[in-house]
């Protein structure tokens, strides 16, 4: 059993098949998915995730940890989403942002808190739990918005072409965190990107996805 | 350990509760707001068409007849009343129409426009009334405008017999109604103009009609404004269908030999004779008729217009664009002008003492005209205080939950978001009167909740119309994020959508607050004068025997709304300051 | 998490705030027994009057008396219409309504007035109506007992003398003196209650020179016939008069009320009033010139009672009565009286009070806008009820439309 199946899972924009897929991915390990605007590779991600756009339409079954997902809520599925922008809630403060997403098993408020410190601290942002999200750096935003994904306890990680903003630089960087996180909780990975060098990095499987229509 | 148990039990019960009343309140919103917006106006209607074919049982009336439209039609100056309400109303919301386009023709992408906006927001804040009053003291030959010009100008000493205010043409009125429905059109264009979806596209567009060879004007009013006016064809409707029928200015500013039609419906339906009534019960229906024609005159122009776009779009507007930029100076100037004469008027006879014509300042300062009022004015402040607050919250409440309950529906555009226009497109003199049967026998006693009522039928479309443009700007990703991090939409609209949209939301209470603030016919109606407030008390005054109490009452009216405001951008700032330090 | 806090805190707050306001604003009426007088609300004076009884009450009989203010006292009436629509016959909002004349008229026609009252009151015994049966009279139409006097009008005219030497002192006058002074008079727009006034003042003295059997008619309702005869000279004065008028009769005031402001504007010159203790009132609160004079026209002043009724169906009849009781005693009349407060004449017969209440109304002190003492009035009745809706709309009919 894999982590994550998507068992012929095709898209439709009204009637028209958009595209199709047929995959497993095992903890730890990120499938990359790459292809021209347009195809529908987000679409994809937002259908695992649960919020496929009024206009869409898919067929297929998802399986995450070998329960059938693609039925639930979209807050039920435990798919943690990272998006090219970090976006923070920006009338939270940085610890508040991370709290949002803490499940209520991990204790009270101080005992969050503490949690927070030492994983704040883990990413050297250890001064910055009650810094307004406007007064981060792009690079640490991108932290907080991980952080806050793992605190979320996810069964699965969603990238959406989640490192395209960042300048080459922060952008080795960070992609090298989400990546040891993803292997180090042996999570399955779902990537969607333009960027060959992150399909690289992802040392994982690559589906190139064409233009069905 | 027992302490947290405890804490932690009651987090649960707290969180059942907030999760209790979110899917209460989404399962419930739609249909209240269905229910609050529909029932008053239906019944109101059917409540005038009843009497006005002669079936009202406490008159002895019980058999269909058209007496009263035989008796209404023979009624001495119906069609100069009708022509009046007409040509008021058409030209009134033209003129601000033309003069909505010209601003932002001559200012779009510049910083000019920001400016504006702020000038005239507060506008939109002064209830009508007051306007009103402030226009008339402008206006009235022993005003300030024409105290400056004497006797230099004017050669002479004497008050003028002039034919302003009350002019029999309605200029006056077209000048009261201008003044109050261009900050309206302006801010609606603008919150269209500033949506996510459209800003980007349409600045490019105008940006590129400019590389084009197009002067500014030119350009957005060929490549934005066919764009822009589909998106605003309901606000002007109802800006039109608000003029021909409107109660406060054409009563304060209006000529009454003979008055518009919706001032001398009022009278008869308010007249101590109460045969009086078939007749203005036909009347009302006819001012529908009349709303009507004016909406499909409007809009057959509209077609003209279109079918002659082509024609239109070849004309050369390059070398237009100077005398549209002078037309809108000009406007501007004369608005400003207009605004802080009025206001400075108000102000100085709100104090003067003894102040013979032609002096340009009192003789005398006193303050006794406010010492007089506030002995009077506590109670109306406190009722029109608790109205609002009440309608607002309320409004604000069933506004915030419909939209929330249709963010997660399927259905793209919903019904809702053409009744909830109803209010504001069928005269209020007609259904308001209709109104009062039901509420009679359903509250004979209350006071508050008829009002109450009353007044949500008009505050709730605005409050809803303002935060759907905030809602469907808001950005989705933000709750993609939210719902992969675990959270429900319960969790998620209390803790991002609520706290996001604040700001949004404390300027719909503010709006609210105005709108509540300014009702004069649905208090005065549904309260049946039990429940004074500003606005009620204003009207009774404006034409009263004290220019100076009138100037007081006045401005009270004009500083809640506008307190409220000032409120609504102060808060947020308040609450969030931690997160925005 | 803390904003969230912070949120719902502010909530509740507002919430307690605004259940606080309501439970403050609403206490006092929760305490007492509340009449709800319908009364016009265009006066100050009168209003601040209807303060000091509120007060009065409150200490003396534990009565909240809340004034409603009226712009017209039709509108109180067609609510009790609508109220009697909907069948509420027990719990109507009007508890006492200030009233006379045609209104008065059309309630008693549609049967909206309560059952005979008045005798009941203590206080009724002192206007003595044995000896002034005027008292009993609305309008020439019996009041049945129906409704309470309160107070007696007459009309007086007043004028600016720094703009005008010389008023006209009759009616006669006034063309004349139009043109000396053209468009500095007007008068409201039927059916105003002062513009049916100064027709009824015209149609009066116009028929002065009539035989009795012809002038009587005005006191008796109207047909067809007697009104041919009476108003022609009305009209043909009016016709003559309105081009004379401010805005040469294009536009009228709307009450009287605006009248008065119109002279503060030195746009008109004349005017009048039923409250003459409202001129001198409105001097010293510089809402009229200091140089206004008042007097009382040669030919003639019309005069009227104005009462208090009780609806058929309010709510707290026995207290209505008892705030009606009140307002007739020697001591809210005389203080009524005074032209400081109000100046309404009193309905109070002099010989029926003792001399301590006779005292309380000798208080008057003399404003030089202020109607002379010694003023003579030659009284002109008001005319019977009928006339005034068939006046209105003749004069719509001939005059409404410019």
């Amino acid at each position: 059993m894999s982590a994550l199946e998507l068992k012929n899972v095709n898209i439709f924009r009204e009637q028209t098949l958009m595209l199709s897929i047929n995959q497993e991915v095992e903890g730890g390990q990120v499938l990359t998915i790459m292809g021209p605007s347009g195809v529908g590779k987000s679409t994809l991600l937002n259908y695992v995730a649960g919020m496929l756009p009024k206009a869409f339409t898919a067929t297929g079954e998802v399986y995450l940890q070998g329960h059938r997902i693609d039925q639930m809520p979209a807050w039920q599925r435990k798919t943690g989403l990272l998006f090219q922008d970090a976006l923070l809630f920006n009338h939270l403060t940085v610890a508040e942002n991370i709290a949002f997403a803490m499940p209520k098993s991990e204790g009270n408020r101080r005992q969050k808190r503490e949690k927070i410190q030492i994983a704040l601290e883990q990413m050297s942002l250890a001064q910055l739990g009650d810094a307004a999200v406007s007064q981060l750096s792009g690079g640490q935003q991108a932290r907080v918005a991980l952080l806050r994904v793992l605190f979320s306890q996810p069964k699965a990680i969603l990238l959406d072409e989640a490192f395209s903003k960042l300048d080459s630089q922060l952008r080795q960087s960070i992609r090298q965190l989400v990546f040891e996180q993803i292997k180090q909780k042996n999570l399955p990975a779902l990537m969607v990107t333009h960027d060959l060098a992150d399909a690289n990095a992802a040392q994982g499987p690559v589906i190139e996805v064409q233009s069905l229509c | 350990m027992g302490r947290q148990a405890q804490f932690s039990l009651v987090t649960t019960l707290r969180g059942v509760l907030v999760s209790f009343l979110y899917y209460l309140l989404s399962a419930l919103s739609r249909p209240v707001l269905f229910g609050i917006i529909l029932v008053p106006v239906v019944a109101g209607l059917l409540g005038v068409l009843l009497p006005a074919f002669n079936y009202f049982p406490a008159l002895g009336s019980s058999q269909f007849s058209g007496a009263a439209f035989t008796q209404l039609l023979a009624t001495p100056g119906l069609l100069k009343m009708l022509c009046l309400s007409l040509f008021c109303g058409f030209l009134a919301t033209w003129i601000a129409f033309k003069l909505n386009i010209m601003i932002l023709a001559s200012f779009y992408h510049t910083p000019w426009l920001n400016r504006i906006e702020q000038g005239l927001s507060p506008v939109l804040a002064v209830p009508h009334a007051a306007a009103a009053i402030a226009i008339a003291f402008i206006l009235t030959p022993s005003g300030w405008l024409s105290r400056l010009l004497s006797p230099w100008l004017t050669g002479s000493n004497m008050v003028g017999d002039s034919w302003l205010p009350n002019d029999p043409w309605g200029i006056s009125i077209i000048i009261g109604l201008v003044f109050k429905e261009l900050p309206f059109l302006l801010l609606m264009s603008l919150s269209v103009l500033k949506q996510a979806n459209l800003r980007v596209r349409l600045l490019q567009e105008y940006k590129v009609a400019i590389s084009l060879g197009y002067q500014a004007e030119a350009a957005f009013i060929k490549v934005i404004f066919p764009q822009l006016y589909p998106l605003i064809r309901l606000p002007v409707l109802a800006v039109l269908a608000y003029a021909t029928a409107s109660v406060e200015i054409p009563y304060i500013l209006g000529p009454n030999n003979p008055a518009t039609l919706a001032v001398t419906i009022l009278n008869w339906f308010n007249h101590s004779d109460l045969e009086l009534r078939f007749v203005a019960s036909a009347a009302a229906v006819l001012q529908i008729v009349l709303s009507l024609t004016v909406i499909l005159i409007w809009l057959g122009g509209e077609y003209l217009w279109r079918r002659a776009r082509s024609l239109f779009m070849a004309i050369n507007l390059n070398p237009w664009a100077p005398f549209y930029r002078f037309c809108t100076g000009v406007t501007l100037i004369l608005f400003a002008v207009i605004l802080i004469v009025s206001l400075g008027g108000l102000v100085v006879w709100s104090f003067a003492g003894y102040w013979p014509y032609p002096a340009a300042l009192p003789n005398s300062i006193t303050g006794l005209h406010w010492q007089n009022a506030f002995t009077q004015l506590a109670e109306p402040i406190s009722n029109s205080l608790l109205m609002a607050v009440s309608s607002s919250l309320l409004a604000l409440l069933i506004s915030l939950f419909a939209l929330e309950a249709a963010s997660y529906r399927t259905a793209t555009k919903s019904w809702l978001e053409y009744l909830i226009y109803l209010p504001l497109l069928v005269p209020g003199v007609a259904f308001l009167f209709g109104l009062l049967w039901l509420q009679q026998a359903l509250f004979s006693d209350a006071v508050f909740l008829p009002v109450l009522i009353s007044h949500l039928v008009y505050v709730i479309p605005y409050v809803y119309l303002s935060l759907a443009v905030s809602y469907h700007n808001f950005n989705p990703a933000l709750i993609r994020v939210a719902a992969s991090l675990g959270a429900k939409p319960c969790k998620v609209f209390w803790r991002v959508k609520i706290p996001q949209l604040f700001a949004a939301i404390m300027v719909a209470f503010a709006l609210g607050l105005a709108i509540s603030l300014s009702q004069y016919l649905p208090t005065l109606l549904a309260g049946g004068g039990r429940y004074p407030t500003l606005t009620t008390e204003a009207v009774a005054l404006a034409n009263g025997a004290s220019r100076r109490t009138s100037a007081v009452y006045a401005i009270m009216q004009m500083v809640l709304p506008l307190l409220g405001f000032m409120l609504a951008a102060w808060l947020p700032k308040w609450v969030y300051r931690k997160a925005q330090a | 998490m803390i904003s969230n806090r912070d949120n719902l805190t502010l909530s509740s707050v507002v919430n307690g705030l605004i259940f606080a306001l309501y439970v403050i604003l609403h206490a006092a009426a929760f305490a007492e027994q509340t009449v709800y007088f319908y009364a016009w609300g265009g006066s100050p004076q009168v209003n601040q009057y209807l303060q000091w009884a509120k007060q009065e009450l409150a200490t003396e009989k534990g009565i909240h008396l809340q004034h409603v203010k009226l712009a017209d006292t039709s509108d109180a009436v067609s609510r009790i219409l609508a109220e009697k629509a909907a069948g509420n016959l027990q719990s109507g909002s009007v508890d006492l309504l200030w009233v006379n004349g045609e209104n008065f008229a059309s309630m008693l026609k549609h049967n909206l007035l309560a059952e005979p009252w008045v005798d009941q009151l203590k206080n009724f015994s002192l206007t003595r109506p044995e000896k002034n049966p005027a008292v009993l009279k609305d309008f020439g139409i019996a009041t049945e007992k129906r409704e309470a006097p309160w107070g007696k009008a007459a009309l007086v005219f007043y004028y600016h003398s720094g703009r005008v030497n010389q008023p006209p002192k009759q009616l006669s006058q006034l063309i004349p003196w139009l043109k000396k002074y053209p468009a500095r008079f007007t008068y409201p727009r039927p059916p105003d209650f002062y513009a049916t006034s100064f027709l009824k003042y015209a149609i009066s003295v116009l028929n002065e020179h009539q035989a009795d059997s012809i002038k009587q008619q005005l006191y008796q309702p109207v047909t067809e016939k007697s009104f041919n005869i009476l108003a022609a000279p009305l009209w043909h004065f009016l016709d003559e008069l309105h081009p004379l008028l401010w805005r040469q009769g294009r536009y009228f005031p709307s009450s009287g009320a605006q009248m008065q402001r119109l002279v503060d504007d030195q746009a008109i010159y004349l005017s009048y009033t039923f409250t003459a203790a409202e001129v001198p009132a409105a001097v010293s609160q510089y809402n009229l010139p200091p140089q206004i004079r008042t007097y009382a026209m040669q030919d003639g002043s019309l005069s009227n009672i104005h009462f208090v009724a009780i609806p058929f169906n309010a709510k707290h009849k026995t207290a209505a009565k008892q705030v009606a009781d009140f307002l007739l005693s020697p001591k809210a009349q005389a203080k009524k009286q005074q032209i400081e407060v109000w100046g309404d004449q009193t309905v109070l017969d002099m010989s029926a009070l003792n001399n301590s209440q006779r005292a309380m109304f000798n208080t008057l002190q003399r404003h030089p806008s202020a109607l002379p003492a010694n003023t003579e009035f030659k009284l002109l009745s008001e005319l019977h009820p009928s006339w005034v809706d068939k006046l209105n709309s003749a004069w719509l009919q001939r005059y409404g439309v410019f």
